[in-house]
């Protein structure tokens, strides 16, 4: 448990972080000194042999700045063990030493040793020996969704004329070494193949050329069907394990939205009639937005919505005849007078 | 006498009428003086917010500037909407121009968004204006022997431009609460985990087949009851507990409660008061 901490800046945005402050770098880079061990348990895999992976034990002498990475190459080169893991910069840029630590996704060339470590492979790609797993999931789907730049106006030569400005929408997602953490971290993709979903890696390749200003495809049906990115659960696992530190969900994932709605907002039901709901009321009644979303799809099971309204969970009432908030005139206002991007 | 501007949200108005109603007493209970805008909108959720940015910004910064024209600390009860008004305090804040063209619009309802107001949530509240000492003695009735699970959500563990956490699962605040209050916690795997919330009034099939096994975890790990501090969160883990009974093949009948309402049964209160009849899953506690 954390210490509880009283003495904070009333002006700053998160106090909570007064109360459970021990995960900073500070305290990661703190827990070991010189002359300690470090007890890693390595997941190993050897197909020829083994039917599942399995962990094995190593006792590895700290030393000072130890990182992830050094514990590993301290297992295959000091005490010899044949064992496979990737790594190459050493340096946060090749984006090929991703892991699970404790089972949090970071690249281990990053990230310091800790006295205890479960260190296992990424998750959501098949394993092909012990921390090394193959990529060909991610390349097929980057592959799917064609992140080539389209030019519907002819190319004006070099240097072009675009500014930093216009070009910082695409560049957000410009910053990736293509590690998979956030492949691995994300929960939506935990369901296999009960998810068309894409996952967050391959969209920020997507992103690299769907928000660029010169790309003119029409991406709308790649964002919607084949990347299924209304699927993304918006929990920002992915942003919080990047460790370039992409806002995966606000400079990425929402943007591809954006374009696919205003592309076909008809097509968009369940935005489109969010913001419906919003305009003629000013708040959502969850009801009304079900109703209007998944249409008679929603009356199929009426013995759930029965439930909900003995319980009072949702009232017809309030669904076909709520009244709007006081004062609508005004959130009215801003649906009509915010035009373009603030 | 502690003064709030409360937002309480669509959810807390709508299919989680219990959690407003609960923090209301609560909120007595707590010295608590909150003031409501009748008026105040949606925050635009996931929906405005990714496919109309900049509506989301003047939706949130009309939000922000009432309680700024009163010189109140904003406090909601729901994770998303707590996420939205820091996102676009951050914007505003950070971006001048953004700011402006945000005022020129709300002028008319003569409104100014300032970057002066802080966003709170009820669980920070407790924390950080009431604090654990005072909370401590406010307490009547401890809720030794209760064991507890701890549901955060995201979006208030997540991102870590927020909220600045290496890994959120150190997240330990309704820990704390829980530890204040006398009961005992539960540490399972899904603690800081995703509802699937944002997904299901599209399609609730993810967020049935994510969340399921949150639940079970909890259940495995001894937990009497979850606790959650978001509505949303409420709705998937209560609303769609029968459904997802079904995906982890297993009875699973765990009660989930609001935070107030937690708090309010170690202040006294009773269940009565604090709504706790109006859960889908029957909620009947040890103490």
């Amino acid at each position: 448990m954390g210490k509880i901490g009283h003495d904070f800046d009333p002006l700053s945005s998160r106090y909570l972080g007064r109360i459970e402050a021990h995960d900073s770098n500070e305290d990661r880079l703190n827990q070991l000194k010189v002359g300690d061990f470090v007890t890693a348990q390595i997941s190993r895999f050897d197909p020829a042999v083994d039917t599942k992976p399995y962990f094995e034990t190593y006792r590895v002498p700290y030393v000072k700045w130890m990182r992830v990475l050094d514990v590993l190459i301290y297992v295959s080169e000091t005490l010899g063990i044949e064992y496979a893991h990737r790594w190459y910069c050493g340096v946060k840029k090749c984006g090929t030493c991703a892991v699970r630590v404790n089972g949090r996704e970071m690249l281990s060339c990053w990230e310091p040793a800790l006295p205890d470590m479960v260190i296992e492979p990424l998750r959501h790609l098949p394993l092909v020996r012990d921390l090394i797993v193959d990529r060909e999931p991610y390349e097929r789907r980057v592959m799917e969704l064609k992140p080539l730049l389209v030019r519907t106006k002819p190319y004006l030569g070099l240097p072009e004329p675009i500014t930093d400005r216009e070009m910082r929408a695409a560049s957000y997602a410009m910053d990736c070494i293509n590690c998979m953490a956030c492949f691995s971290a994300c929960p939506v993709l935990d369901l296999g193949d009960q998810t068309d979903f894409s996952g967050p890696a391959p969209l920020v390749q997507l992103a690299q050329v769907a928000l660029d200003r010169r790309d003119g495809m029409d991406r709308s049906v790649l964002i919607k069907n084949t990347a299924s990115i209304f699927e993304c659960v918006s929990c920002y696992r992915c942003e919080e394990v990047c460790p370039v530190e992409i806002p995966i969900v606000s400079r990425v994932i929402e943007p591809l939205k954006a374009l696919a709605f205003a592309t076909k907002p008809a097509e968009n039901k369940h935005q489109s009639a969010f913001l419906d709901i919003v305009n003629s009321r000013g708040r959502i009644d969850p009801s009304a937005l079900i109703l209007k979303t998944q249409g008679l799809r929603a009356v199929l099971n009426p013995a759930r919505a029965i439930r909900l309204w003995i319980k009072g969970k949702i009232s017809p009432v309030q669904t076909f005849f709520g009244s709007a908030v006081p004062g609508i005139e005004y959130v009215r206002r801003l649906f009509s007078d915010v035009k373009g991007a603030l | 006498m502690m003064k709030f501007a409360y937002y309480p949200g669509c959810s807390a108005q709508s299919t989680c009428k219990e959690l407003n109603a609960s923090l209301r007493v609560v909120a007595d209970k707590l010295g608590l003086e909150l003031t409501e805008y009748a008026s105040a909108s949606c925050t635009g959720s996931r929906e405005i917010r990714a496919v109309r940015p900049e509506l989301f910004l003047a939706l949130n910064a009309r939000i922000i500037a009432m309680a700024e024209r009163d010189n109140l600390p904003l406090m909601t009860v729901c994770n998303t909407c707590t996420l939205n008004f820091l996102d676009t305090k951050k914007r505003l804040d950070e971006d001048p121009e953004a700011r402006d063209r945000v005022n020129e619009i709300l002028k008319s309802e003569g409104l100014r968004y300032q970057g002066k107001c802080r966003i709170t949530h009820f669980l920070w509240m407790l924390l950080d204006d009431i604090g654990p000492k005072k909370l401590k003695e406010m307490v009547v009735r401890s809720l030794k022997g209760m064991k507890l699970a701890a549901f955060y959500g995201c979006h208030i563990v997540r991102p870590p431009a927020h909220f600045h956490f290496f890994d959120s699962r150190n997240a330990r605040s309704i820990e704390v609460i829980n530890e204040i209050l006398g009961c005992e916690s539960i540490d399972y795997s899904g603690r800081t985990e995703c509802c699937g919330f944002h997904t299901a009034a599209d399609n609730e099939k993810v967020a049935i087949k994510l969340t399921g096994r949150h639940i079970k975890s909890a259940k495995d790990g001894g937990a009497q009851a979850i606790v959650t501090p978001c509505p949303l969160c409420h709705t998937v883990l209560d609303g769609f507990q029968k459904e997802m009974e079904r995906e982890v093949k297993q009875k699973l009948n765990v009660p989930i409660l609001h935070l107030p309402q937690l708090v309010g049964l170690a202040l006294g209160l009773a269940p009565e008061t604090l709504h706790l009849n109006r859960h889908m899953v029957p909620v009947k506690l040890p103490v």
